[in-house]
């Protein structure tokens, strides 16, 4: 099957966008990782902190 | 002389759908304002947020609308085909293809909502996903063609987002989320019932009983009327239950009576009562023109987007500021 130019014109610049997107999704879900991570760390420590009654 | 070969012939026509397109399924306008009220109850929120945080569940919550936005284009298209305001959307237009702009919308849908619920939480994440359900399924394809009530039932999508943008923040919706809520969902009727007014040939044309088509210019006016005293008083409401600072007090209320002089204006006036002509004279025409005698309603479809942007600006600057009451 062969594409007209428009056709391939027109299927490139989507697929350059939808690697966009996913490079974005993919840095968005490390991102939203990471930062539930830290916050998961931080009520552990305080709990800890309570827990023990150890000073802040 | 073209040769076109029996290959040609039979192979499926391939889409030429720019990644502008896909963009203009998402609403981007509409988008925007999601963006601003998702903001204002995140903002307004007790308690602080780590602001990537913030601004990934934002993200979401745009992101999510978008979707419903592709869904309710990729449903709606033949109708959509049939109107000048929306002949030009990439589905009705024939630039993406139903199934396209469908499978497009649901991703979006499924990647917004999971996002937003390990972002922040499962309850925010559930409001978003109810919100497009709401939208896409319950107004788009029972209600729109129902009811001449669709936008009063089907206002409350739009009025989800600042509701959403509190429970990303917090985990819960307590009263003051649900009266931010309220505000939009009552600014919808008069806002869209306006725009119906100058729209109505239109709407007859593509099927759809908004008001104006179902009931006349006059008893929509009348509820214009109505709908705006009940809206505004819902708009001061929150300066009088302490939600709202004195900024918020002045915008309210000045915003307020300028929103009644106008609905007043348009429900003395003659506004909707003339067939739209547009088509049959000949001439394109252009997107809100309108004639002389629907400047009324005109005037209050703008007016009621520059005071629902105030309202919440108010809001917004008031929380940034640490003026709230």
């Amino acid at each position: 099957m062969r594409l007209s130019p428009e056709e391939l014109r027109a299927r490139k610049r989507r697929n350059v966008w939808i690697a966009a997107a996913l490079v974005a999704f993919i840095v968005l879900v490390f991102t939203t990782t990471v930062l539930r991570l830290q916050q998961n760390q931080a009520a552990e420590r305080a709990l800890l902190q309570e827990a023990t009654g150890a000073p802040r | 002389m073209t040769i076109v070969t029996p290959t040609d012939l039979d192979r499926p026509a391939l889409s030429t759908a720019q990644p502008e397109d896909f963009f203009q399924l998402l609403k981007p306008r509409v988008m925007s304002v999601v963006v601003f009220t998702a903001a204002t109850g995140l903002v307004m929120a007790p308690g602080s947020m780590n602001p990537l945080v913030a601004a990934i569940a934002i993200l979401c919550i745009a992101v999510g609308a978008g979707a419903a936005g592709a869904l309710n284009m990729a449903l709606e298209g033949e109708t959509d085909a049939l109107m000048r305001r929306t002949r030009g959307r990439p589905v009705a237009a024939g630039r993406v293809r139903k199934n396209d702009a469908m499978a497009y919308g649901v991703i979006l849908s499924l990647f917004s909502v999971m996002l937003l619920g390990m972002n922040t939480n499962w309850f925010a994440a559930g409001l978003l996903a109810l919100t497009i359900v709401y939208y896409a399924g319950f107004y788009t394809l029972l209600l729109k063609r129902r009811t001449p009530q669709n936008i009063v039932i089907g206002g409350a999508a739009g009025a989800f987002p600042p509701v959403i943008g509190w429970a990303a923040a917090t985990g819960d919706a307590p009263w003051q989320a649900w009266l931010l809520f309220l505000i939009i969902f009552l600014w919808t009727p008069p806002h869209s019932w306006a725009l119906a007014l100058y729209s109505a040939g239109d709407y007859a044309k593509a099927g759809i009983p908004m008001m104006p088509v179902a009931r006349g210019a006059k008893s929509t006016r009348l509820q214009i009327l109505i709908y705006s005293l009940v809206f505004i008083a819902s708009a001061v409401a929150p300066a009088l239950v302490g939600m709202g600072g004195l900024i918020y007090a002045v915008v309210s209320v000045a915003g307020g009576l300028g929103f009644l002089g106008l609905a007043w204006r348009l429900y003395r006036s003659r506004a909707g009562d003339e067939p739209d002509k547009a088509d049959t004279v000949g001439r394109e025409a252009a997107l809100y023109d309108v004639k002389a005698q629907a400047k009324p309603a005109r005037d209050l479809f703008a007016f009621s987007i520059l005071y629902l942007v105030a309202l919440f600006s108010a809001f917004l600057v008031e929380a940034v500021a640490g003026l709230g009451a």
